[in-house]
């Protein structure tokens, strides 16, 4: 067989791995990679403008397709930049391969030039990394960080090589070749005896209610076909959460919004008075518990995961059930089929009238107005007018993120990339490039704020590049909304440093990159600004300046359960929000 | 209420292992009693780490959910929840005992089971092997004499029977 350079090794075990698209951006530590880039065809390399947004791109290319996303960047500052969106794909369970460019062997610890020692550095935001020291490991290593970042709970893995190594010659004997080189196993089987016990749980529950995270997401559309069927068939309601929303569809009269800390009145209630809590692929995140001694207090609670470390890490649960959810959901119904099982509408019939009297009260109204645009009308306005067309929606973060969580509809998985675990201000306009590359012929929004899209602004110029029609609608109150929504609530309205002074001329921004630009500043000329943004071939800048004083709703306040929400600018917080809920974030 | 508990994990012997492990620990704001690691199985590339640590069993249970994350975490066991099982810890000694008291000095070496590895002058060096509870008990007798340095090896610890141990 013939020796190929280790650089040639990288490619080859690219495109065994069905590689297609990768996003980078070159240095002196991974020139050998990039010249075997140029010397073929099959794996198309985009080439971002900053590390941190080939990272996100990945993140959004993969979450848009179910595929791993690969990175390829240089060493030193290359690879320190890919921490945060690094970081932000292990929080939101997003399987990337990272391959970093590194100091020859010899000069590692030297404190070369452009050298970092990133498999330190990415050790904890990583679900494992390599530093590969011997060409011969090369393609087994690369092998292994596929199977190793797509099964099991995703995440990212990061591959630093030498440059040495790069240059160095190996046998490559194809994929088969190469045991999984590490002992990992994830369990996807579900108990059955565990089955059975949800089983006689859903049978007994007068109070139910599915609570639905990104794990289904993840685990595959298959695994959203299975919980549609089972949450039809039961008849119960269910909640999603921010990673989840359209796990399940969202327009569906079964959902009762999102939960948690912007979520509906009538989800966060339904998990307090819950007699039977069924989450499925969701943590207990403290976005979505509030004050965990007061959470949902009255439930049998049920978790399935594929992740064992999920459970009973901030709230003790009463069954939990290890294994992949696309397995676990088609064995429950396999099981309600098997034993002929059939839900009787009436014993949660209680349950749903006191579900539509929390509904009634309309949680996410707000005043609308004729002179100022709320941020709240244009996403509705966004919704209505492009639900046709079903696109992919990403966001920054922020306000602008729960209120398109909030107004928009969600039908299918895979089509709503936001920061989660992170909160990931710059995500979005990253990550909806990775979405257009996957998708070229879909409509892909990046509902934005101002603040937000300022921080990787710079990808305007890999849109212009790759003609990505990207559309970018920007909720624009000149503040960092969040920030100062908060600073409203807890720091006596003293606005630090929140206010966005010496803002671009978005259309101009925008037309400098060949994108068109829109500014939108009255009620009346919305609807027309977002038909002309959708019917433009190429990439927009939809500028919509909203009502920098709307804020958020509804609201659980740090430290606060579920049944203490606020719901409007009107609602106090009941007396001061205590210490405890001070030094939450 | 916190328990102790003697986590026995089987580790792929590469860089950076026992980084991976102490990273997680130091990084979710675990505790960390005492640490020993050593190649095992130089066929197979295994090392075994043993780590005391304490929490509540919350806590605990997720260190272990944790650590069984860790791509090359082969195998875990809390020797703990076992049956019964041995601890031992090795203490090496240097103290310096004066002359007149060489007596009573060497009444508790020979009570006490301990090796002397080195002796001159007043320096004397002591090794000893034991329990957490035996070594504490000897370096309670040994307060009399003037202790210079000391050095523990971190406990290292196994259960009874063969059920356990994963082939």
């Amino acid at each position: 067989m013939m020796k190929i350079t280790g650089a040639k090794v990288v490619i080859e075990t690219l495109i065994q791995e069905n590689v297609e698209v990768m996003f980078g951006y070159p240095g002196g530590a991974v020139l050998p990679i990039y010249d075997e880039i140029f010397k073929q065809k099959k794996i198309r390399h985009i080439l971002v403008r900053h590390e941190q947004a080939a990272v996100h791109a990945a993140e959004g290319y993969a979450r848009s397709t179910g595929k791993v996303g690969v990175v390829l960047v240089t060493s030193g500052p290359g690879a320190t930049n890919t921490v945060t969106g690094l970081t932000d794909a292990m929080m939101d369970s997003i399987p990337i391969v990272c391959i970093s460019g590194q100091v020859p062997t010899h000069m590692i610890g030297n404190d070369a030039f452009q050298e970092a020692d990133i498999v330190g550095i990415t050790r904890p935001c990583t679900k494992h990394n390599y530093l590969v020291k011997d060409v011969t490991k090369l393609a087994g290593v690369i092998h292994s960080a596929f199977n190793i970042c797509i099964n099991g709970r995703p995440g990212p893995v990061l591959v630093d090589i030498p440059k040495d190594i790069q240059t160095f010659k190996t046998i490559y004997k194809g994929k088969k070749a190469y045991k999984n080189n590490h002992y990992y196993k994830p369990k996807v089987k579900p108990d059955e005896e565990k089955i059975n016990e949800i089983v006689e749980l859903l049978t007994k529950s007068s109070k139910p209610i599915f609570y639905v995270g990104g794990g289904v997401i993840n685990s595959g559309n298959k695994a959203s076909k299975e919980l549609f069927k089972l949450i039809k068939r039961t008849g119960f309601p269910c909640t999603q959460t921010l990673m989840g929303l359209g796990a399940f569809p969202t327009s569906d009269n079964q959902f009762v919004g999102m939960l948690g800390m912007h979520g509906t009145y009538e989800a966060n209630h339904s998990m307090h008075k819950s007699d039977l809590l069924l989450c499925v692929g969701a943590r207990f995140d403290d976005r979505i518990t509030g004050k965990v001694s007061g959470f949902s207090p009255k439930s049998r609670k049920v978790h399935m995961d594929i992740d064992a470390s999920s459970f009973n890490k901030s709230v003790n649960v009463d069954l939990t059930v290890q294994g992949d959810l696309y397995k676990i959901l088609s064995a429950i119904n396999n099981k309600i089929e098997e034993r002929k099982i059939l839900f009787s509408k009436n014993k949660i019939k209680q349950w749903w009238l006191q579900i539509n009297k929390w509904r009634s009260r309309n949680c996410l109204k707000y005043k609308n107005s004729r002179e100022i645009i709320k941020p709240q009308y244009a996403l509705e306005r966004l919704n209505k007018l492009t639900e046709k067309q079903n696109p992919f929606i990403t966001t920054e973060v922020g306000q602008h993120q729960m209120w398109a969580a909030q107004f928009l509809s969600f039908n299918k998985p895979k089509h709503w990339m936001t920061s989660g675990g992170l909160g990931t201000m710059g995500y979005g306009l990253p990550a909806a490039m990775g979405v257009q590359i996957a998708h070229p012929k879909d409509l892909v929004i990046d509902v934005a704020g101002e603040a937000s899209i300022l921080m990787n602004i710079q990808e305007m110029s890999t849109i212009k590049q790759y003609k990505l029609p990207v559309k970018i609608f920007i909720l624009n109150n000149h503040y960092m909304g969040m920030v100062k929504q908060w600073q409203e609530l807890l720091h006596g309205n003293r606005l630090s440093e929140s206010y966005m002074d010496s803002l671009p001329d978005f259309v101009k921004l925008a037309e400098s990159f060949g994108a068109s630009g829109i500014q939108v500043l009255k009620p009346n000329d919305l609807d027309e600004a977002i038909r002309e943004m959708i019917s433009i071939k190429g990439p927009v800048i939809c500028d919509v300046v909203v009502d920098p004083d709307e804020n958020c709703f509804p609201m659980i306040p740090s430290g606060s359960t579920h049944d203490q929400m606020l719901l409007g600018p009107n609602d106090k917080v009941d007396g001061e929000i205590s210490e405890e809920g001070m030094v939450l974030v | 209420m916190n328990t102790k508990h003697i986590l026995s994990i089987m580790v792929d012997n590469e860089p950076g292992v026992l980084a991976r492990v102490v990273g997680l620990f130091s990084g979710r704001g675990y505790n960390i009693e005492s640490l020993s690691v050593s190649e095992v199985d130089s066929d197979k590339f295994l090392s075994r780490v043993t780590v005391v640590t304490s929490g509540t069993k919350i806590i605990v249970d997720q260190i272990k959910a944790q650590l069984k994350k860790l791509i090359p975490v082969h195998d875990l066991v809390d020797i703990t929840e076992l049956d019964s099982f041995i601890g031992k810890e090795l203490i090496l000694i240097k103290l310096n005992v004066k002359s007149i008291k060489k007596k009573s000095f060497e009444d508790v070496v020979h009570k006490s089971k301990v090796n002397i590895l080195f002796d001159k002058g007043n320096e004397v060096i002591i090794q000893f092997s034991g329990s957490p509870s035996e070594i504490r008990n000897l370096l309670k007798k040994l307060k009399p004499f003037k202790l210079i340095e000391q050095t523990r090896s971190g406990l290292v610890s196994m259960a009874l029977g063969t059920k356990y141990i994963k082939k």
